[in-house]
């Protein structure tokens, strides 16, 4: 199907909004995650805290992911 | 349900005769959370453990010891032993072990010691023992100094061009070069830089005499007959532990409990004359304790319930009823609740599953986990926490099952009719089932992405009342707060309920019943998105009882709550991704399998195809989409929902009790 060049730019910029959030996150998360693993390993009971700074990245995906629908939308 | 059980303060008092019967008896009941007495002033003093503690504990060390030397420390009587019998047997058993034992496992121990000994000396020797030479001739003299060792490259060339006075003695062998180099002491300093330069590593000989090559063989014989010395000797050890493992650890165990016992008036307040026992009690079995206790000691003993006081910190036992309390396995991963908090288990009980079975969404795959986790929960009947992890698979695969049957209709990533518009692979071909989808998990995204948002909705409301109720008692204005937290909620949902208008059913419902008193065209639109006026105005207020309830810094985290609902989108996301890649994997390999089937070879892609389809829906789908789907659902419980009122950090119930396994009370 043939698109105009506005909506593609629109497609691109809902491609570049979560997938670069997702890089973002995943850097942020590995690094937690690493340290998480550590504590856990240390004392179980540390299982939900150690999930829930884990997670907090995630935050930026979800953001990345309402502009990139937002851009969808327009698109 | 949401509150755990009730406690009350009890005290125990009685006179100091009667403490070895009160406390057998409070062990028997199970129900007393002792509270340890820790401040002993000049009335009261800590009390002194029962006369039979010291000699007790003495033959508990002995028996640990021994599992250790055996080692039995992982054995699993099949039978109980009863408690009588192990009290009749026990001193004699006790020295007749010591005396073979103790005397066996330290010769294995001398022989062990010796092998090592003669197998180092023939480590040592053997690189040498083609060089011709006793072994008292690999040493310094007094004006010849000389290297023994190994090269890892041979340095005999190196050696032999830069020194002329020299000697050398070397084997090449697998992986190195084993050498002897005799040189003048005054040249010994260009030696070693050479040989270093060959990775030289120095090996000290044993101080011993004679032909190398018969050292190492005497040596080698000597080993033999040590191993056979040890052979006997762990066979005699084999006897023993078979005799007596059984024994050992049910003694053990039932030594274990005595010693616990007799040692509980450590943590007791005693006068010369008396103790007093503080605790908390169900309140439910108070009446039962007493009576008990007055039924056992007479009147020497005395219970009274005391008020409690402010600051107590009772601890938390969690009442749940029986299909629920599996899932308190969610809660047992984390922290215990305080004891005025809410018990959020009955919560999980309902969203877990819901959530994963929303996820997984397939009839064939929750049937398949629901077996697994049968077999899970059956075959696990000794550790509680698989046990319950089975149960809770179970629950996950049986919703999981009726979402695949009645809402997406689809099994195994196949649906129960082609989509339309699409020449998809279907159940039809094999037979027509009478159910239709609800939601096409592949086309209606929208509509997943909709319900995710109800049920962030619903969850975080939920989570966020819980957090009022735990809030109330001790500040109000916290637990207003929330009431704010959740007009921001509600304005944030109704805001992505206009924004998705009528493009889907759930928000269509949603606008027209809950949110039928604010039009949805009541709405200004704002850089291409359609803004809610009413939706505004809760947000705004919610905002404004924040800022007056929680103060300004509370501000930084509002656009958390609206983070917080967009993360139920994971619902729908992974729903959509585990069943694309069940249907990718299914239009890969379906040609593969029903090709025309008229050769030997085409029969043989076809089971090929077969075996690659079933490998790859089982573990992409079936167990990484089980996994993540898992993962996901308690996720969205442990950090959007309990954060909202969950604090933790509670004390968990744990009573003067025990447990026999291996053993039984006797009378």
């Amino acid at each position: 199907m043939a698109l105009d060049t506005g909506t593609g730019l629109a497609l691109i910029g809902a491609g570049v909004a979560i997938g670069v959030a997702g890089l973002g996150a995943g850097i942020a998360q590995g690094q937690i995650g690493a340290a998480a693993v550590g504590a856990t390993a240390e004392d179980p009971k540390m299982f939900v805290r150690s999930m829930i700074f884990t997670v907090l990245p995630e935050t930026i995906v979800i953001l990345g992911f309402v502009v990139a629908f937002f851009l969808y939308g327009l698109a | 349900m949401l509150k755990p059980e009730e406690m009350t303060r009890a005290l125990v008092i009685g006179s100091i005769d009667s403490l070895d019967a009160t406390i057998e008896c409070l062990y028997e009941q199970g129900v007393l959370h002792l509270i340890d007495f820790t401040t002993p002033d000049e009335e009261f003093k800590l009390g002194q453990p029962l006369a039979k503690a010291s000699a007790d504990s003495q033959k508990l060390l002995k028996l640990r010891s021994m599992m250790r030397t055996l080692g039995i420390d992982e054995h699993r009587p099949k039978d109980k032993l009863m408690v009588s019998a192990i009290n009749v047997r026990l001193e004699q058993a006790l020295v007749t072990l010591d005396l073979n034992t103790t005397s066996k496992t330290e010769a294995k121990q001398k022989i062990q010691a010796l092998i090592r000994e003669k197998e180092a000396e023939i480590r040592a020797l053997d690189p040498f023992k083609n060089f011709g030479l006793a072994i008292e001739d690999f040493v310094d003299y007094d004006s010849i100094s000389s290297f023994i060792g190994i090269c890892r490259h041979d340095p005999s060339e190196a050696l032999a061009e830069k020194i002329k006075e020299i000697e050398i003695f070397k084997e090449v062998r697998k992986a190195d070069v084993a050498v002897a180099v005799f040189v003048k002491n005054d040249i010994k300093p260009e030696t070693l830089r050479i040989l270093s330069e060959h990775d030289f590593q120095e090996v000290k000989l044993p101080k011993l005499e004679g032909d190398p090559k018969k050292v190492i063989s005497t040596n080698q014989g000597q080993v033999r007959d040590l191993q056979a010395d040890l052979q006997r000797i762990e066979a005699d050890i084999e006897k023993i532990r078979k005799q007596f493992a059984d024994f050992i650890v049910s003694s053990e165990e039932h030594l274990s409990i005595e010693v616990m016992k007799e040692e509980t008036p450590l943590k007791i307040a005693t006068t010369e004359n008396s103790f007093v026992i503080d605790g908390w009690v169900p309140k439910s079995r108070f009446r039962e304790i007493q009576r008990t206790l007055n039924a056992r000691c007479g009147l020497l003993v005395f219970v009274e319930a005391i008020a409690a006081e402010k600051e107590d910190e009772p601890p938390t036992r969690l009442k749940n009823s029986k299909i629920v309390k599996p899932f308190e396995l969610f809660i047992n991963m984390g922290s215990t609740p305080k004891y005025e908090e809410i018990d959020p288990t009955v919560m999980l009980f309902i969203t877990f599953p819901l959530f994963f079975g929303f996820m997984i969404g397939d009839l064939g795959f929750g049937m398949g986990l629901f077996l697994v986790g049968l077999v899970v929960r059956l075959k696990m009947k000794g550790s509680p926490v698989l046990k319950n992890f089975g149960t809770i698979v179970m629950a996950g695969g049986l919703i999981a099952s009726i979402f695949g049957l009645f809402v997406y209709a689809e099994a195994f990533g196949i649906p129960f009719h082609p989509p339309p518009l699409s020449d998809e692979a279907s159940w039809e071909s094999i037979g027509y089932i009478p159910i239709h989808p609800m939601i096409e998990k592949m086309n209606d995204v929208n509509e997943l992405l909709a319900l995710s948002m109800l049920a962030g909705w619903v969850h975080l409301t939920v989570g966020l009342v819980f957090g009022f109720f735990n809030n109330r008692p001790h500040s109000l204005k916290h637990a207003i707060g929330k009431i704010g937290w959740v007009l921001m909620l509600f304005g944030l949902f109704e805001e992505t309920m206009v924004i998705a208008g009528d493009a889907t059913f759930t928000s269509k419902f949603i606008n027209s019943t809950v949110f039928f008193a604010f039009p949805v065209d009541f709405s200004m639109g704002l850089a291409g998105i359609q803004l809610s006026i009413p939706a505004l105005v809760f947000i705004v207020s919610g905002v404004f009882t924040l800022l007056v309830t929680e103060g300004a810094f509370a501000l930084t985290e509002v656009t958390g709550i609206f983070t917080n609902l967009i993360s139920y989108a994971r619902l729908a996301a992974i729903a959509v991704g585990k069943g694309g890649m069940a249907l990718a994997f299914n239009t890969m390999l379906f040609p593969m399998i029903f090709n025309a089937w008229d050769s030997a070879g085409a029969i043989a892609i076809s089971i090929l195809g077969a075996i690659l389809l079933v490998v790859a829906q089982l573990f992409f789908v079936f167990f990484l989409g089980a996994l993540s789907a898992g993962i996901q659902a308690i996720r969205l419980n442990y950090v959007e929902f309990f954060l909202k009122f969950f604090e933790g950090g509670g004390t968990e119930f744990s009573p003067l009790s025990y447990e026999r396994k291996y053993s039984v009370a006797t009378k």
